[in-house]
């Protein structure tokens, strides 16, 4: 048995929820988080987004915005993300995994998320007692 | 590969983090959760506040880093010289494998 943390864009639950489903992972949780993932040290990766994001504001030469714009891309601060549990059987990782990367990935090049897998030793439905693969 | 948990004060959360990021752990999560520990929560007369908010922080690194992050992050999240019930827990499990999204390559 496996535990499956994705952690994933704020927009790509629906989409992650139904992916899980098609491949025959009906079961999942999913918690509100704050992250950042590994630096960009490239400004080039970032340069057309904060181009789009500074466009949505009023102004486009204001030093404070484009700040907090710079911070938010490379990962400088904390930025809102789901983190998905999953817990599966052995032979239905790769699966999991792959639908995961397949729906979660964008243009952005950078910000798409992680997947961790770790081990764990038991699971026990409540309501029936049932342990071992058939709980999950 | 080793995933750590650290549950620490909220209030140490930002020094924690930015002292990681110094040493070059830079990727974390943050969850906020409330929950209670050995002193079964704080005791004012007849109250008990048994679902105490903390911030929990998970790190993915390599098994060769776990003494240097355990010691970071236990250094930063101390109160005073000597700590205090309260200052929290690190909890450490197995890593199997790891996938960036947007690249689909393993490792971290």
């Amino acid at each position: 048995m496996k535990e499956v943390m994705a952690v994933i864009r704020m927009d790509k639950v629906n989409p992650t929820k139904k992916a899980l489903l098609e491949v025959g992972i009906p079961g999942f949780s999913a918690i509100s988080v704050m992250g950042r993932g590994k630096l960009v040290n490239d400004p080039s990766v970032i340069t057309e987004r904060k181009k789009t994001i500074l466009a949505l504001g009023r102004s486009t030469d204001d030093k404070v915005a484009e700040k907090m714009v710079v911070e938010f891309l490379d990962g400088t601060r904390l930025f809102p993300r789901r983190l998905f549990t999953v817990l599966v059987r052995d032979e239905e990782v790769a699966r999991t995994v792959d639908a995961i990367i397949r729906v979660n990935r964008t243009e952005n090049k950078v910000g798409d998320g992680k997947i961790f897998i770790l081990p764990f030793d038991e699971a026990i439905r409540i309501r029936t007692g049932d342990t071992g693969n058939s709980a999950l | 590969m080793l995933m750590v948990r650290a549950f620490v004060r909220p209030e140490k959360k930002d020094v924690i983090l930015g002292s990681l990021s110094e040493a070059g752990f830079h990727a974390a999560t943050v969850i906020d959760v409330v929950g209670r520990g050995k002193q079964q929560g704080i005791k004012i007369g007849e109250l008990i506040y048994d679902e105490i908010p903390k911030s929990l922080i998970l790190v993915g690194i390599e098994e060769d880093a776990r003494d240097q992050v355990v010691d970071i992050i236990i250094k930063n999240s101390k109160t005073g010289e000597f700590g205090a019930f309260g200052d929290g827990k690190i909890f450490i499990t197995k890593l199997e494998e790891v996938y960036t999204v947007s690249s689909g390559k393993t490792g971290l």
